[in-house]
């Protein structure tokens, strides 16, 4: 009875229980070990409905929405609409992963404002568990910009000493991001005939529009997603929200708040409008390649820890843009791979930065050096964290990187797109990205010798090397690092019927 | 019986990986217990190797493959597996037997050491590593261990992470070597999407079915022999892989300087092991490069052009690391070369006795080093033959053996590849003995400057324990008997050459003494030993004669002296051109684009302008982004409200 009342409701259960948390700490005396646990409890509630949600009922190769709930809002075109499928599940999942490990990580931050922190943390996670859950597009946007408020107060109120400047920039940008949504979102609404927000309606609607007007939308959408993601040549907020931020909240934010700009582009730009992805598909590979070199060699130049792993953030990302932008199934379900293994490495590495500012007080990497003396655990970590990210075979960012390549390598849209040189545009994209191998290995080799070899600097020998609660929260990060690198098909199988569909339906618009 | 060997063979690797994870999760306290599950795993390793060799030699037709899916996405599927073969076989007892020794000295070595337990979890994983390569089935397995030796090999040349040289070695190495990983992945990638249609059914770019793949490209016009995407551009970048690993020029720069790392690691990797993977790599893409005779002469040339110019960056070197290191590289650009020439067996064999002798030598100097109280400039040492019989003795067999005197493991293999450069290149012919006369030289300049004459540091030099001397005179052994195999004297003929082979083997028909005696005379048999009297007698006169003929080169030469003894400056061309040329660049480009154009001018100057005009209508005291994020959002609405009603 209970089970099936769950079964029945439990995509809003999971966006109801952070909501009810928020409520309840909010409640709580003010006291930071209280609203911790009590959070966590929650954290590890969502986390547990998750894993139910995936085991029990969910089947990953039904390719329809599943566990789908729809309850009036506003009259019959406004509705909450909830449903799930592989590429949506598996960016849930990975949400319900980072919260639990982020609130053991927030210990140090929320001493001040304890309650208040907590309360938006929630929050925060109802509204990105709702982005990834809601199917109705006006739900979708309300949820999307509802996001900005917690992340903006947990910028704003834990940051660093610029936080001020940090945070109104995140802001901005974000908002100018939604408003680009929402003209997309009235303008699809009015231009399709659906009378409808529900998703699944709208993309099978869009082809009656003309192909000026599905342009346009495609743009606005798209503008808004690579702001998200962030993208060139709009990532220029996330190094210094990132080094604003404090921790927990990066981790979060690079975790987890870039994957709604991929995911939309998935769900919306290609789910929506497959024939315009297929027309700018190539101006995308070559924004991502953009991206990938680009922010490889920003990361190159920076003397700030924090700022390294922000434009390593934009250069991992640039290879979902590629992923999707090649239209194969390698690609699709590369892009998927990537983000999720993404969101598990620079979690892990802005936790290790963090445990190092924690105790130092200085992020430049010039204050630092022979740290291996006074920390070795936080050494092996970084190295750990460091070959994920320079996607080292075996851990989880090398099969997503593998199989992006191989999709645009491969991509037979690209052919579209001849050079002289033989190879077709995207093949060149490709070739030139390829030198981020060498570039991200080069910034992050580069980082650990600065800090971590050489001879130590005695400034810090009074430091203490990692506390058990950051142990935990980076061995489950890399654990599941280590598991999806070295066996990727046990996540590759939630979502790849999805994206193999996703794949399917643009293509069949394109035979059209 | 001989079934239950071969299939049970993957336990050889999975036991040195069981070792290293248990060592570091759970053993790491315990000295005794991480040597014991070590050694112990790779002891048996060697037992087990050596039964998979008995199997396989004795009926060569018996490979075993087996495969499962790695990952799927659409038609595109990887698999990793286990394939036993031959030269699988050959390989597999090389490492694990290599290992084992090394892992026994580095208790006498490292025994010190308050890292210990690690150094062994991370031989282990190497260990693992290196046999999983070893047993890779298909090109994308290998490029999955490939990274993972890589990644051992900068975790232990980084080992002694303190000592600045040796955080800028590791950052080095892996770096170079990503540069040629890079290339391979480009390669595996042009290939793989050259012949898609070929691997629908099959196990992807796997070793077995590669010469099918390449035969159905270039017959089908998928793929022409010569071209911008053509099978010698592939190959050519799939041999960057291997030019990276087997540090071949212009790759080469890492290797020297991961001398900084533990000697047992020089040993183990950086000459027995690791940097003779891209040879192997080579070998078992054997297919794609015999498909483009162009291929094939880039790689003779490269290997070519790497020994001699290595061994003339050797002859003047006074680390005596440093010195085996560029003999290293020498002795890998003969393997590289005999395989460009077409000489496969004639290049893995050179790659099997290389193993043993070139890690007997680093032992050798490791037992030096630690004996000198970590002394390991060869001006300071001299006269250790009477402090250190053991040492010399085992030293002296090696040297005989990487010189080519008769009889010895070296001068077997070595023979084998410039016979065959003879018959394939009078060039490379020449260019091969003037190497084994420089090898001849610069080993016996370093024997004698370490063993012979009067001792000319300040430390009191002793003999090294036992658990140091023994894996060097078990080496020792090899060294001097395991070149036997592929030589004429055997009954038979030639049993290394029978036993691994590419393609078509032609058996000698002529063994015995009386073969051996003819061969030796004709002149490809007989200059390569001139060039080993001359070596060492020029050697002899310098070092122990003292023939000032270094005083003169020195003065009158210095240019020749200096490009030596300065490594050809290739370092300092390196390292010129990325802090001149490519990090401006970077730092220009950054600042440029980030800081001047997107954030200077188009952020902070909106901003700019929405204050003006914030100011303007005396809105100051709300907060200016606020409305500015405001109005954006306002106008944004408005401009589309207006196009929709527009519209209807």
């Amino acid at each position: 009875m209970l089970t099936e009342f769950f079964l029945n409701h439990a995509l809003s259960i999971i966006l109801i229980v952070p909501l009810i948390a928020a409520l309840i700490i909010a409640l709580l005396p003010d006291k930071e070990s209280i609203c911790r646990i009590v959070a966590l409890v929650f954290s590890l509630d969502i986390l547990l409905d998750v894993l139910v949600i995936i085991v029990s009922k969910f089947d990953p190769h039904l390719t329809a929405l599943q566990y789908v709930e729809s309850y009036r809002w506003f009259g019959d075109t406004i509705r909450i609409k909830l449903g799930t499928d592989g590429l949506s599940i598996s960016m849930v999942l990975l949400m319900a992963i980072l919260l639990p490990v982020v609130i053991i990580a927030s210990e140090p931050i929320a001493k001040d404002k304890p309650k208040f922190y907590y309360s938006m943390l929630m929050l925060l996670a109802a509204s990105v568990l709702g982005v990834f859950v809601a199917q109705d597009l006006f739900l979708f946007f309300l949820l999307w910009e509802l996001e900005l408020v917690p992340m903006y107060f947990l910028i704003a109120v834990w940051g660093g000493a610029n936080r001020n400047y940090a945070s109104i920039k995140f802001l901005i940008y974000t908002f100018i991001a939604g408003a680009f949504m929402f003209a997309g979102v009235l303008f699809l609404f009015f231009n399709s005939g659906a009378n409808t927000f529900d998703m699944e309606v709208l993309a099978s609607s869009t082809k009656n529009m003309s192909s000026g007007i599905q342009l346009l939308c495609f743009l606005l959408f798209f503008i808004c997603f690579i702001i998200k993601l962030p993208s060139f040549p709009f990532h220029t907020w996330l190094p210094d929200a990132h080094v604003e931020a404090p921790t927990p909240v990066s981790m979060l934010l690079a975790g987890i708040l870039l994957k709604m700009g991929g995911y939309g582009i998935y769900r919306i730009c290609a789910g929506f409008f497959p024939e315009v992805l297929a027309k700018v598909g190539i101006f995308i590979a070559l924004l991502a390649a953009v991206n990938i070199i680009g922010a490889a060699i920003a990361c190159l130049v920076q003397d700030d820890m924090k700022r390294v792993i922000a434009y390593s953030s934009v250069s991992h990302m640039g290879f979902v843009l590629l992923g999707v932008a090649s239209l194969t199934s390698a690609g699709f379900s590369g892009g998927i791979f990537q983000m999720f293994s993404h969101g598990l490495i620079s979690a892990a590495l802005f936790m290790l930065v963090g445990t190092l500012y924690e105790r130092t007080h200085t992020r430049l990497i010039s204050d630092y050096g022979g740290m291996t003396k006074y920390m070795p655990k936080c050494f092996y970590l970084f190295i750990l964290a460091s070959m994920a990210n320079l996607a080292l075979p075996a851990l989880s960012g090398f099969v997503g990187e593998s199989l992006i390549f191989y999709g645009a390598f491969s991509s037979e849209f690209f052919n579209n797109f001849p050079t002289r040189f033989h190879f077709n545009f995207g093949q060149i994209c490709v070739l030139f990205s390829s030198l981020g191998v060498v570039l991200t290995a080069g910034y992050m080799l580069w980082l650990l010798q600065r800090v971590f070899m050489g001879k130590e600097n005695t400034k810090w020998s009074g430091l203490s090397d990692l506390r058990m609660s950051e142990v935990v929260v980076l061995g489950t990060l890399l654990a599941l690092v280590v598991l999806y690198g070295v066996y990727p098909v046990s996540l590759s199988n939630l979502y790849e019927p999805s994206s193999t569909a996703l794949l399917n339906f643009v293509s069949s618009n394109l035979s059209n | 019986m001989a079934d239950l060997i071969l299939k049970t063979s993957w336990l050889i690797a999975a036991l040195p990986l069981l070792s290293a994870l248990l060592i570091m999760f759970f053993f790491h306290y315990s000295r005794k217990l991480s040597a014991f599950l070590s050694i112990g795993a790779i002891g048996y390793g060697l037992a087990h190797s050596l039964l998979v060799l008995t199997v396989s030699y004795l009926n060569p037709e018996r490979t075993l493959e087996l495969n499962v899916p790695w990952i799927t996405a659409g038609t595109f599927k990887l698999f990793v597996g286990y394939l036993v073969d031959p030269l699988c076989s050959m390989m597999l007892v090389v490492v694990c037997a290599v290992s084992f020794f090394v892992q026994i000295y580095t208790h006498g070595y490292m025994k010190e050491d308050p890292n210990y337990s690690k150094f062994y979890s991370y031989l282990s994983l190497f260990t693992f590593s290196m046999l999983g390569l070893v047993f890779s089935t298909n090109l994308f397995q290998s490029y999955i261990f490939w990274e993972l030796v890589g990644v051992c090999s900068y975790l232990l040349i980084g080992f002694w992470w303190y000592k600045q040289p040796a955080a800028n070695a590791c950052t080095k190495a892996f770096l170079v070597n990503r540069i040629g990983d890079a290339g391979l992945l480009i390669g595996l990638l042009m290939l793989f999407f050259s012949t898609q249609s070929f691997w629908q059914d099959k196990v992807t770019l796997s070793f077995g079915e590669l010469k099918n793949a390449l035969d159905w490209a270039i017959s089908s016009n998928a793929l022409p022999i010569i071209g911008v995407i053509s099978v010698t551009t592939i190959a050519l970048f799939v041999l960057m892989g291997p030019m990276a690993k087997s540090a071949q020029f212009p790759l080469h720069v890492w290797l020297p300087d991961a001398m900084e790392g533990p000697t047992p690691i020089s040993a183990l990797i950086h000459a027995a092991t690791m940097v003779a993977a891209g040879v192997y790599l080579i070998a078992r893409a054997y297919p794609l490069y015999l498909a483009s005779p162009m291929a094939m002469h880039t790689v003779a040339w490269i290997g070519g052009i790497t020994a001699i110019f290595s061994a003339s960056i050797a002859l003047s070197q006074y680390d005596i690391k440093r010195t085996l290191a560029y003999s290293t590289c020498s002795q890998l650009g003969y393997m590289v070369m005999a395989l460009g020439l077409g000489a496969y067996s004639a290049g893995l064999f050179h790659l099997m006795t290389h193993a043993f002798f070139k890690a007997m030598l680093f032992l050798c100097s490791g037992s030096v080093i630690v004996g000198c109280h970590h002394e390991q400039d060869m001006r300071h040492m001299g006269g250790l033959k009477k402090f250190m019989p053991i040492t010399s003795r085992t030293c002296l067999i090696g040297v005989l053996a990487i010189s080519g005197f008769p009889l010895l493991s070296g001068f077997w293999s070595k023979d084998m590849i410039l016979a065959s450069a003879w018959e394939h290149s009078k060039i490379l012919f020449v260019v091969g003995s003037l190497t084994a006369m420089l090898t001849a030289f610069y080993m016996f300049r370093l024997y004698f400057m370490t063993f012979s004459g009067e001792y000319k540091g300040h430390a009191h030099p002793h003999e090294s324990s036992p658990s140091i001397t023994t894996p060097l005179v078990c080496l020792a052994i090899p060294s001097i008997f395991i070149g036997l195999i592929g030589s004429p004297l055997m009954p038979g003929g030639d049993k290394f050459s029978s036993f691994i082979h590419y393609g078509e083997h032609h058996m000698h028909h002529e063994w015995g003494v009386s073969a051996f005696v003819h061969e030796f005379l004709t002149p490809q048999g007989f200059i390569p030993f001139l060039a080993f009297v001359f070596g060492t007698f020029f050697a002899w006169l310098i070092y122990r004669k003292g023939v000032s003929v270094n005083e003169y080169i020195k003065k009158n030469l210095s240019f020749i002296y200096k490009l030596s003894f300065n490594k050809w400056y290739i370092d300092e061309v390196y390292f010129w051109i990325l802090n001149n040329m490519i990090m401006p660049v970077y730092k220009t480009l950054w600042a440029a684009c980030d800081k001047l154009l997107i954030d200077g001018f188009f952020v902070n100057g909106s901003a700019l302008v929405s204050s003006i005009i914030g100011n303007r209508l005396r809105y100051i005291e709300t907060g200016r982004a606020q409305l500015y994020a405001l109005v954006i959002f306002g106008s944004v609405l408005v401009s589309v409200l207006y196009f929709v009603f527009k519209m209807r």
